[in-house]
């Protein structure tokens, strides 16, 4: 069984938390393409929030590719892109030059960097796309 | 068998069958959990948990015996109606009294770690798991279109009547028709009957407060006793609404001349569904245990989050009340079933609304019978 954990005592605000924790799940494999998701509904009464609070999550986690919204069917795990845009990897590779570089700066040295890379890399799902459709 | 002796009889079962309930309690609390207080899944293995249960055992027997003691004693003096009642109202205050007592004690047993895991929620992914949502929405249909039913069919056989009617209570054999007595009970099937429905709905999407880190068991547990007391909720609705159908047609059909009474046999209908919610009480304390803890295995042992955990937003232990939390039903922390959170919006409604439709219904009927 899949779950998540909403902590309240964190700084990042509910909806950040579903949604990061998703994406791992995604990335991780764990939640596999056409994997079905709760409701906007089911999920905002289990974790005891606001319906917007969850959908704002899930309209993120849409945007960014890893979930299909189909108003009747219901929200489901989005099967990887076989190819990145152009545009969309270009953003992307900003924003982690920007975080390599806050790390850099935060004193992580670059033997570190590459460990953490290495693992993140590593603990994602190596399925490629077209086995996951 | 005399009247009085009857009536003592009554409490003499009550007594015991509430004090039995009430003694059965601490067998079947979820790991954590302490007379509606989270004390933490390590201290609940304590000393001073095992003395709050001694004391517990103890205090119950004595509610028992200081029950009974009293009702007896009025009935023996010559007034064994009021002895029924103030037994009944001494079993029940005293076993408020010692529980309160014990929350108090309880409370002083909260570990600090526990604010931090009232701050955590562990939801599920699976879905499909409101499996009685469907048996809810049915049941919910079923008795509010059967209890429509009943009121029209009330209504049109009363402008039918004869103006004098065969008397269901008083002394004379005929009294007038009277628009209150016809449509009574066709009320009364569709506000109990939507009641317990409306129940059944709420508790089939109750928020749920797994245990932390292996949610599993705690979740299959908590849904598989969810669908249970959900399904026992739609049948007492369904069972309601069938014996006031039954009740509500014999006494139009008393006015209408086709029959001469409304039948003795009718009154074991309450009988049987008495027997049903006991059955199904004991049910719960032999197969599920608090909130399905009997099936929690192993994962008994992580603490639990939400709102179970959350010793901030309980009244007494026994009324939830969070304004943060958007869910309209979540699991008592004390005895078995789901509680409302009384800062919802909807719930305030519902309770509001049946507690008055219940109040005036049980003041208008008592009107009408001393009348």
């Amino acid at each position: 069984m899949v779950t998540l954990t909403i902590d309240r005592g964190l700084k990042d605000s509910v909806y950040e938390q579903v949604a990061g924790q998703v994406r791992q799940l995604v990335a991780s494999g764990t939640l596999a393409p056409g994997t079905p998701l709760p409701s906007v509904r089911q999920l905002a009464s289990d974790v005891g929030v606001n319906l917007n609070t969850i959908a704002r999550a899930y309209r993120l986690l849409e945007a960014e590719g890893f979930l299909a919204i189909k108003d009747r069917a219901g929200v489901f795990v989005a099967a990887p892109a076989v190819r990145a845009k152009t545009t969309v990897k270009k953003e992307l590779q900003n924003q982690l030059s920007v975080t390599i570089a806050r790390l850099r700066q935060a004193g992580v040295s670059h033997d570190e960097l590459l460990a953490l890379v290495e693992r993140e890399v590593s603990v994602i799902s190596d399925q490629p796309p077209e086995a996951s459709k | 068998m005399t009247e009085s002796t009857l009536v003592n009889l009554f409490l003499i079962i009550r007594v015991f069958l509430i004090g039995g309930l009430l003694l059965a309690l601490p067998h079947i609390m979820r790991k954590g959990l302490m007379f509606g207080v989270y004390i933490g899944e390590g201290t609940a293995k304590g000393d001073s948990a095992s003395q709050l249960l001694h004391s517990w055992r103890h205090g119950c027997v004595l509610v028992m015996v200081l029950a009974l003691g009293v009702g007896l004693g009025i009935s023996a003096a010559g007034w064994p109606v009021a002895g029924n009642l103030t037994g009944t109202a001494v079993l029940l205050c005293s076993a408020l009294a010692l529980y309160l007592r014990l929350y108090a004690k309880a409370r002083k047993l909260i570990p600090p770690e526990a604010a931090r895991q009232a701050q955590k929620t562990v939801v599920s992914l699976d879905v499909g798991r409101s499996r009685g949502q469907p048996f809810a929405r049915a049941t919910l249909a079923i008795c509010l279109i059967t209890s429509l039913l009943l009121i029209l069919y009330a209504v049109a056989s009363y402008r039918v009547m004869p103006d004098l009617v065969p008397a269901l209570s008083g002394t004379g054999p005929m009294s007038e028709k009277v628009f209150i007595d016809t449509i009574y009970f066709p009320v009364l099937a569709l506000v109990v009957s939507s009641l317990f429905s409306l129940l059944a709905l709420f508790t089939a999407g109750a928020k749920r407060s797994l245990r932390d880190g292996t949610g599993s068991y705690s979740a299959e547990a908590q849904d598989a006793f969810q669908l249970f007391f959900t399904k026992l909720l739609c049948w007492i609705a369904i069972l309601f609404c069938a014996l006031l159908t039954l009740i509500s047609v014999q006494i139009v059909r008393v006015g209408l001349s086709a029959t001469n009474w409304i039948g003795h046999e009718i009154w074991w209908a309450p009988g049987i569904l008495v027997i049903f919610m006991l059955i199904g009480l004991i049910r719960i304390m032999r197969k599920y245990g608090q909130g399905g803890s009997f099936r929690e295995y192993g994962s008994a042992e992580t603490p639990l989050t939400g709102a179970l955990a959350d010793n901030d937003h309980w009244v007494l232990g026994l009324f939830y009340f969070n304004r943060d939390d958007s869910s309209i039903m979540v699991e008592s922390r004390f005895g078995v079933g789901y509680t409302l959170n009384y800062a919802n919006s909807t719930a305030i409604l519902f309770t509001v609304t049946y507690l008055v439709l219940t109040i005036g219904l049980a003041a208008l009927g008592l009107v009408r019978v001393l009348s």
